[in-house]
């Protein structure tokens, strides 16, 4: 009997911890909003009562919080990825720098998943998750609910606002604000075969730089008993289909005047004129028919390609000899089409663990004694264009060749990729429609004008979901 | 029984009595289920319970949250659910990629399963016998079993490439032309079914030589006295004899590739123009590459389910009447 007793005792003891566990952390990330709310709410009344001097006031109260949270205990905090490849490796190594650097004792936990969507939706269904999270601004479209306001960053730490290209800043930016402060600029970029330019009579130290010249080149380096193609389009490669598409015809959804969003595929010229060159291409045997052109590239089979920096590592373990330049301007003008991966911070981190994922954003942006930061050590060693205009002036960026010829010198240049940046519905764009406007194309002997009309409806229906 | 004999018991009485028979009932009913668990037989049940509580977990209770969600618009982390009714029903049967889906999925089945099926018990039948080189074939056959799909796809991707693939390179310097496998509208569906089928084939194989084993011998010997020669034995004895196996076999084949999804993920993901997007693969893309429409994807696995449920019934039935 006394065992009964004691096992029943035991039991309900368990129950009970599990449910105050469930409790708490649920709990958690409205306790932590209305504390963030709170603390703002203080800053604010604090500057109203001293009107004349209003930015020391601030800037007192701000430090102030600062140290009243880092004068606390250590703290630690969640940071998930999903940087799996080998720069993973590097990621590891940094944040194991900031964690031994750094004086505010400040811990960064991190995780890196192959499965960070699948783990982002549980935990945050369970009002769980990361404090800090590094992910493509488009998560903001499926978690935007989670990612907290971060435009007081460049008040609450030594960052310089100005120093970051503005369009990056726009891009992870919804009205006026921030949810991402800038990370990585992933984009496209053309690739060519030196050896096979130098075989065809070419320049091999120079890529085309209009659309036309790609078609000449293409014609030339085309070696049908080599089993070499000129160029390297690949219809089953949305992404890259996205980023030349762009080129072509511009944003293929943008705001109207009235403000709601409209889809720009039908009569759309540069998208015909896109699909009908991919295709002449294709029928001319330029291009093989083909859904995997990097390991064509990497066998020396391909004199140009689309594709993002991923790219090098195989070209470079293959010792392929390649030049890297931006993709071609076409008649949609200058532009950057990319996305912008950025840190954010979650709504489950409390103000302390805010605080403290700040602290790390900042010191992964700030030059050290030497010359030198994360941000451009990551630049520089994975072969990514810089975010912040200081970084371009520095002399270990500007001599590494690589990350030199993907930087669009033009700062003022927009940033987007295939819609208005804001736009939630890029994904469906990309994976939905994009596919039937190349691939019946190519395979069915549709009119591009026929495709471009399906695609118009396929994107009405997805425009339509936003502007309700 | 006493109790209602008792009609003149006062009322009180009567009540108490119900009560103690009930408890009497209540501690008969646990004393009977503890008594069976403590048996051999009911002692099988504490050995399925850990394979029944995770059965209930990743299978029972998704299909009801499933069936649930089918009729709510939901994003993908489920905060955002609203009341479809059978709106998501309709969309799915006037989708066209849905309804080319269950197309692609029911030429690949229909490619697939008579050769899984009647293919493997051929080779099963020869190598029915216990020799080294049977059991060194079987092994092989067995081999891409235990292989990851992961692997499969991007092995075969790479063997047939369309322009660097080792088959492709081989059949051209052959002079059979280049071939292209994975980007031939008419070709890849093929390709990608003979994958499914070669990984496959092995416990297809190895579960009919289980049934061929077990067939009693003299039933050859009795076919051979008769004059039959190997073929004939094979139509007349050995077919009729493991007809359960191949209604077992053909049923899980059947099931198992309306819901083909990982071989098709890792080698076309569903091109060239769809031509190899089956029902699992477009749902899946609903669910998480794109819109990340949980709702719409659960109402197409609602679809799915009922049209895998409804064959399986059937020949399930089948099954069971052949046996009778």
């Amino acid at each position: 009997m006394k065992k009964k007793i004691i096992s029943t005792i035991l039991a309900v003891a368990m129950t009970t911890s599990l449910l105050a566990g469930c409790g708490s952390s649920a709990s958690t990330p409205a306790q932590d909003t209305s504390a963030v709310a709170d603390t703002d709410a203080e800053v604010e009344a604090k500057a109203d009562t001293n009107a004349n001097a209003a930015e020391s006031t601030a800037d007192s109260t701000e430090s102030t919080d600062a140290v009243e949270a880092e004068t606390s205990e250590p703290i630690t905090i969640k940071f998930w990825n999903g940087f799996t490849g080998s720069d993973g490796d590097q990621l590891v190594e940094l944040v194991d720098r900031f964690n031994s650097e750094n004086e505010y004792g400040i811990t960064v936990d991190m995780d890196i998943t192959s499965s960070l969507d699948e783990e982002l939706s549980s935990a945050f269904a369970a009002g769980e998750g990361p404090a800090l999270l590094l992910s493509s601004s488009a998560y903001r479209f499926t978690y935007g609910q989670y990612m907290q306001d971060i435009s007081d960053i460049f008040d609450k730490t030594g960052l310089d606002k100005s120093d970051f290209i503005q369009s990056y800043l726009d891009y992870c930016s919804e009205d006026d604000s921030l949810y991402l402060v800038p990370f990585q600029i992933v984009s496209f970029y053309l690739y060519w075969n030196k050896d096979l330019f130098e075989a065809a009579g070419l320049d091999p130290e120079k890529g085309p730089t209009t659309w036309d010249e790609y078609l000449e080149y293409a014609k030339k380096i085309t070696d049908s008993s080599k089993n070499v193609y000129g160029s390297g389009l690949c219809y089953g490669y949305n992404y890259q289909m996205a980023h030349t598409i762009q080129r072509f015809g511009g944003l293929a959804v943008t705001k109207d005047s009235s403000g709601k969003w409209q889809a720009n595929f039908d009569s759309n010229s540069g998208y015909a004129d896109f699909v009908n060159t991919y295709k002449q291409l294709v029928d001319a045997g330029d291009n093989p028919l083909t859904d995997d052109t990097d390991s064509m590239m990497t066998a020396g089979q391909l004199g140009m390609t689309i594709n993002g920096p991923w790219l090098t590592g195989g070209m470079d373990t293959a010792g392929i000899n390649y030049g890297i330049s931006t993709i071609p301007t076409g008649a949609a003008g200058n532009m950057n089409s990319c996305e912008v991966l950025g840190f954010s911070v979650t709504t489950v981190a409390s103000d302390a663990e805010k605080l403290a994922a700040y602290r790390f954003i900042e010191w992964w942006n700030t030059m050290d004694a030497n010359g030198t930061c994360p941000a451009l050590e990551w630049s520089v060693t994975n072969g990514y264009p810089a975010y912040m205009k200081s970084l371009m002036e520095t002399d270990a960026y500007k001599s590494n060749e690589k990350v030199m010829s993907m930087t669009n010198t033009d700062t003022s240049a927009p940033s987007d990729f295939i819609v208005d940046a804001s736009f939630p519905g890029i994904n469906a764009i990309i994976n939905d429609v994009l596919p039937q406007l190349v691939q019946p194309v190519l395979f069915d002997e549709t009119k591009a004008e026929t495709a471009l009309g399906e695609c118009q409806k396929l994107a009405d229906d997805i425009v339509a979901q936003y502007n309700n | 029984m006493q109790v209602r004999g008792g009609c003149c018991l006062p009322s009180n009485i009567k009540t108490g009595a119900v009560m103690n028979n009930n408890v009497m009932d209540k501690g008969n009913i646990i004393y009977r289920i503890r008594k069976y668990l403590r048996s051999a037989e009911g002692s099988a049940y504490y050995f399925i319970l850990p394979s029944i509580v995770l059965l209930i977990i990743f299978s029972i209770i998704p299909l009801i949250v499933s069936f649930y969600m089918a009729f709510f618009n939901a994003n993908m982390t489920l905060d955002q659910v609203s009341f479809a009714g059978l709106d998501n029903f309709k969309q799915a049967f006037s989708d066209k990629r849905f309804l080319n889906s269950l197309k692609v999925t029911l030429i690949f089945t229909a490619l697939e399963v008579p050769i899984q099926v009647l293919g493997a018990m051929a080779i099963a039948a020869l190598i029915s016998k216990n020799t080294y080189t049977n059991k060194l074939f079987r092994a092989i056959y067995f081999l891409p079993v235990i292989c990851s799909a992961t692997s499969i796809g991007i092995m075969w991707k790479m063997i047939l490439h369309s322009n660097v693939g080792f088959f492709t390179y081989a059949l051209q310097s052959m002079g059979l032309g280049k071939i292209n496998f994975f980007n031939d509208t008419h070709l890849t569906i093929f390709v990608v079914a003979f994958i499914s089928i070669w990984r496959s084939f092995g416990i297809s194989a190895i579960v009919y030589v289980t049934a061929i084993q077990n067939v009693n011998n003299s039933l050859y010997e009795a076919a051979e006295m008769d004059g039959a020669n190997k073929l004939e034995q094979f139509i007349h004895v050995t077919a009729p004899s493991i007809r359960p196996t191949f209604w077992y076999i053909l049923m899980t084949r059947l099931a198992g590739s309306l819901q083909i999804f990982d071989i098709i993920f890792m080698t076309t993901d569903g091109g060239p123009n769809y031509t190899t997007e089956s029902t699992v693969t477009y749902i899946y893309s609903r669910a998480f590459s794109s819109s990340a429409s949980m709702g719409y994807a659960s109402t197409m696995s609602v679809i799915l389910f009922v049209i895998i449920m409804t064959v399986t019934v059937v020949l399930y039935r089948r099954m069971n009447a052949e046996e009778a």
